[in-house]
């Protein structure tokens, strides 16, 4: 122990004495273990952390599968029966979005809520702040409307009354009990106001009938030591005996369970982890870097360590000595680190991609586990560049050193040790900045996708009209007649339309069945995207007409049916024949059949990147929905307006209308196609810039090794290249000399770094769009880039090795 | 073919003027054979340096031939040194990493010879010299003398006109001393002009002339 804090005495005064080198190399290291300490609080809260719940790790998420849909919605009775005949769960639970105004006390507001079946909330294992859970009597049709209340929903619009419980609340023109308020931490996927009973609704026919998926999914609590396997064999077992048992509705049919958490972050959980690795080599170049520097300072050092040596110092005792040093090094890198890291979480949350789940990213910090991590780190990569010197150094001949100031055998090694450190430095550089570079590509491709639609100047905004004061098919059309009239008569709109579903957040999906290609089993029908619009939309979004004509005016709900379908539809079913003038029925052999009048070009309903083969896409008139579901159907249109200028501008005008028409009518999801499309490539963004600063760090950090090397290695042969110009050697020569001997690590390290992408990159095909793992001109390009960088890299020490007077060969004399 | 007119040569350290070389004379026309002379710190390897074009710190007058080299710049110096002067340094400076094949071919590497002409170029000095037998080797594997014998060689190998040539024979024995000193003469005999610097009088011989050196002065010629 007395030995040890001399060792740390001393070294600290090593340090303290070359304070240029200890600058750097704290500084170097600092970066790296910032970034991970950095990447590391966000795997670690959103990857490792079980879900913010009492039950975290025991909850799980099930849907229902087929064939042609995998993530199905769950049907209610489907769900009772999972309920009532499952073992391995202590209770399971279902939840629906569900949208409702708020009026009364303020102006009307459109709530964001949820559906849920009683026990949901005992599943989560949240208790609410104030009152009580929903009970399951609560949960019935024809029960009195009870509701619970978040916390948000009841500081803003009900200033937080204390005397809440039990009070009456205005939903949608009915009138809920308020039973509870949720704890003020409670989060779910994304905000929600309010939650009521699923069970209330359950007796409408879109609830009742097992073939109908309302939009509604299942989380379960694991029984203890019941494993995801099991809960998912056994809801399988379940879903597969209902599919034999209601053939009509079910065949065919299975489910799916994973646990919550993997649910929740499959879309972020790629780009965190290549984000990982990435931090993850950037440390690793950096404690490449560190050794050298720690290889040429034992070089200046092996006299002092021969004399050591001399004096009685066991080789192990000299390699703790230098160990101690490098500990002090990382401990120090650490440290600053952690300030870094500060500074990088503050930014990495600020681009964290919206849509990922919020509750996921609550709690990102500088916690304990993440302290430890960093403690951690700091050690291990204090070993880590730190051994290799301080063997090397250990190892060094006492007769040799004391003789002969460096250039001997002992010194070559040491070059080597050096030369492979660059040559993996820049290996490593190489497999980041083909990485990025694939995602870069990647990103451009995305953002350049055709999307079928113009998404410039066009606001888009949504009115849910309440069910309670909207009830007839006939005030439902008649509002939306007068509210398109208002706004194509705004002044700075081009253009307005309606729509049932904007592109990029999917759509309604339903089977079709072509007159003359019907399939045997309706099961079998091909699911297309289902939409509804006017005709106006089709010019506010610039859709492309390929054949045909678009919905007219002329399309009402007493003319004939009508359907326009996309160009997949016409390669699917009608390949070599002209769509127009075929027919074609919606939802079922019973349903009516309509005329196909035109074809438009296909639109991404699934994101830039969805699967090449996307979904088949139909629009029908809004007016020609069913009446039975007509005003269902048509409470909650999209607006799509097109402006001449900048949309957001219009939003107050459009909202004012709409009050004009019902002073109690709010207006929702206010944004612009722009952004809804720039959303959707958010996690891609996200991954794409940080990967580019990585690998650009990473380069960097490469090309200061490549300079430290060669400038070593310069003033190592000075001599050398005395010499050289004394017998003749020009400026050129010397300069080729050093040049050639760094490009040759360099192109070392770039082969090595090519071979390791071809192999490494394929682990992140998921990430990429429309450029293959292998893609040559990713490869090519970012190999050129690092060249040069390289050959910059060498040209300072080669310069100043030109500069070598011959005189110093006489010098030597 | 070289003329020195007042050469001094000055070693400033702090406020201490320190003359290496005082009004230095000398005249060595081509076909000479010199020999430099004097105690140890006399300016004998000063001189060697600034007639071989390394040193450019130093004042008065040098005319290489019909070059003015105190006017020349690096480059231009460079290039003249390349082309005429063959120089064996005091303590040889061979290059550790390279064989003695490689050592012999570095000077010929950064002239434009190409290198079917270098191979005949190095084998036939090899020959000459008599050390084929060590081509492959190291220079930390050969003895002092053969050292020196390598460096003389890659001072000779590119047929310079002018040799200058650092007490060339230091540390061979007296045999091979002579060997070395018998090439310079049929060296100079072909028309090489020689400078060397030696302590023994007995390689002076070898020499139409001595200049003595003492403390920076030439003292005698
Ligand atoms: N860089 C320098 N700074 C100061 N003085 C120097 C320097 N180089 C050489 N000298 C001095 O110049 C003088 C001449 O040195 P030089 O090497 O020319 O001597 P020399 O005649 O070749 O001696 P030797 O026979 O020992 O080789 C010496 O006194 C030496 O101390
Ligand atoms: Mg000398």
């Amino acid at each position: 122990m007395n030995t040890f804090g001399q060792d740390i005495r001393y070294g600290f005064r090593m340090l303290w004495k070359s304070p240029g080198f200890t600058l750097v190399t704290v500084l170097a290291l600092a970066l790296g273990i910032g970034a991970n300490t950095a990447i590391f609080s966000v795997v670690n809260t959103v990857l490792l952390r079980p879900l913010p719940y009492a039950n975290g790790e025991r909850i799980v998420f099930m849907g229902e599968w087929s064939q042609q849909v995998p993530g199905m919605s769950v049907s209610y009775p489907n769900f009772i029966d999972w309920r009532d005949q499952q073992q391995t769960m202590e209770r399971i639970a279902a939840f629906r979005s569900a949208n409702y105004v708020v009026t009364g006390g303020g102006e009307p507001e459109r709530l964001d809520g949820r559906q849920v079946s009683a026990g949901f909330f005992e599943v989560l294992g949240v208790q609410p702040a104030l009152g009580r859970n929903f009970t399951p009597e609560e949960d019935k049709p024809g029960a009195t409307p009870v509701a619970l209340i978040s916390h948000g929903f009841w500081q803003r619009r009900l200033g937080g009354d204390p005397s809440i419980v039990n009070k009456q609340l205005q939903l949608s023109n009915e009138s809920y009990t308020v039973v509870g308020v949720l704890p003020q931490t409670f989060e779910w996927q994304s905000p929600v106001d309010v939650f009521v009973p699923v069970g209330l609704g359950a007796g409408n026919p879109n609830m009742t009938e097992r073939g109908n998926h309302p939009g509604m999914y299942v989380l379960g609590l694991l029984k203890p030591n019941v494993t995801v396997e099991q809960a998912r064999t056994e809801i399988k077992a379940i879903a597969e005996r209902l599919a034999v048992q209601y053939p009509d509705s079910n065949g065919g049919q299975s489910a799916v369970l994973d646990s919550l958490q993997a649910r929740a972050v499959q879309d972020i959980r790629p780009a965190l982890l290549l984000l990982l690795a990435a931090v993850g080599f950037v440390l690793l170049i950096a404690c490449a870097n560190v050794a050298n520097l720690l290889l040429a300072r034992a070089a200046s050092r092996s006299k002092e360590i021969a004399i050591r040596t001399a004096l009685g110092a066991g080789r192990l005792r000299i390699i703790r000595q230098l160990l101690t040093e490098s500990l002090l090094l990382s401990l120090m890198g650490g440290a600053l680190g952690l300030l870094f890291a500060m500074w990088g979480i503050d930014a990495l949350l600020a681009a964290l991609p919206e849509n990922v789940p919020r509750l996921l990213v609550s709690g990102i910090g500088l916690n304990t586990p993440v302290l430890l991590f960093t403690l951690t780190v700091s050690v291990l990569t204090g070993l880590l560049f730190g051994l290799a010197p301080a063997l090397q150094a250990s190892k060094s001949n006492l007769n040799e050193t004391l003789k002969d100031g460096g250039r001997t055998s002992a010194g070559v090694g040491r070059q080597r040790v050096r030369n492979v450190l660059v040559v993996a430095e820049v290996a490593l550089s190489l497999l980041l900045l083909v990485s990025a570079g694939l995602l870069i590509k990647s990103f451009m491709r995305l953002q350049e996708t055709e999307l079928g639609f113009n998404s410039d100047n066009v606001l888009t905004l949504r009115v849910p009209l309440p069910e309670a004061r909207y009830t007839q098919n006939g005030q439902v059309e008649n509002f939306w007649d007068e509210l398109m009239r208002r706004v194509r008569a705004l002044p700075g709109v081009e253009s307005a339309g309606l729509t049932r579903g904007l592109p990029m957040n999917g759509g309604i999906e339903s089977g079709i069945m072509v007159e003359g290609q019907e399939t045997t089993n309706p099961k079998d029908a091909t699911v297309a995207v289902n939409l509804y619009a006017d005709p106006g939309y089709f010019k506010a979004m610039d859709i492309k007409l390929v054949n045909g004509r678009f919905i007219s005016e002329q399309d009402t709900k007493d003319s004939p049916l009508v359907v326009m379908v996309d160009e997949m539809f016409v390669s699917k079913f009608f390949p070599s024949a002209d769509p127009v003038g075929k027919r074609l029925r919606i939802g079922g052999d019973r349903a009516p059949l309509r005329n196909i009048i035109g074809v438009f070009k296909h639109m991404k309903h699934y994101g830039p990147d969805e699967e090449d083969e996307g979904r088949v896409e139909i629009y029908t008139p809004y007016r020609q929905v069913p009446q039975e579901f007509f005003a269902a159907s048509n409470r909650s249109l999209w607006l799509a307006v097109k402006t001449k200028g900048d949309p957001t501008s219009l939003a107050p005008a459009i909202r004012n209308e709409v009050l004009q028409i019902d002073k109690d009518q709010p207006i929702s999801n206010i944004s612009t196609m722009e952004n809804i499309v720039a959303a959707t490539v958010a996690p891609q963004k996200f991954a794409t810039w940080l990967l580019a600063v990585f690998a650009a760090t990473a380069m960097l950090l490469a090309a200061i090794g490549i300079y430290g090397v060669m400038a070593y290695s310069v003033t190592q042969r000075t001599h050398e290249i005395g010499i050289r110009m004394a017998l003749g050697a020009g400026r050129r020569d010397v300069l080729r000399m050093v040049v050639s001997q760094g490009m040759k690590l360099a192109f070392i390290g770039v082969a090595l770094g090519l071979a390791g992408a071809v192999l490494l990159t394929r682990l992140m095909s998921s990430l990429l769009y429309g450029v293959s793992a292998t893609d040559p001109l990713t490869y090519g390009g970012v190999s050129v880039l690092l060249a040069t960088v390289a050959l910059l890299a060498c040209l300072i020490p080669a310069r100043k090795a030109t500069r070598v007077d011959p005189m110093i060969a006489l010098r030597y004399e | 073919m070289i003329r020195l007119r007042n050469i001094e040569k000055v070693y400033e350290q702090g406020v201490n003027k320190t003359y290496v070389l005082r009004r230095v004379d000398l005249d060595v026309r081509e076909g000479e054979f010199v020999s430099i002379m004097g105690p140890s710190g006399a300016g004998k390897s000063t001189l060697l340096a600034i007639l071989g074009l390394f040193d450019s710190a130093w004042t008065g007058e040098y005319h290489f031939w019909d070059a003015a080299v105190h006017r020349l710049g690096k480059k231009e110096r460079a290039e003249l040194h390349k082309s005429h002067i063959g120089f064996v340094f005091q303590s040889y400076h061979l290059l550790d990493h390279l064989t003695v094949y490689e050592n012999l071919d570095v000077p010929l590497s950064y002239k434009d010879i190409k290198k079917a002409e270098r191979q005949a170029m190095v084998a036939d000095v090899l020959d000459r010299f008599q050390i084929v037998g060590k081509k492959d080797l190291y220079p930390n594997q050969l003895s002092g003398g053969q050292q020196q014998l390598v460096a003389v060689a890659r001072a000779v190998i590119s047929n310079p006109k002018l040799i200058l040539a650092d007490e060339p024979t230091g540390n061979l024995h007296s045999s091979q001393g002579r060997e070395i000193m018998e090439l310079f003469k049929r060296l100079n005999d072909e028309g090489t002009t020689i400078i060397q610097v030696t302590h023994s009088e007995q390689n002076a011989q070898f020499g139409h002339r001595v200049v003595q050196l003492a403390d920076g002065w030439v003292v005698k010629e």
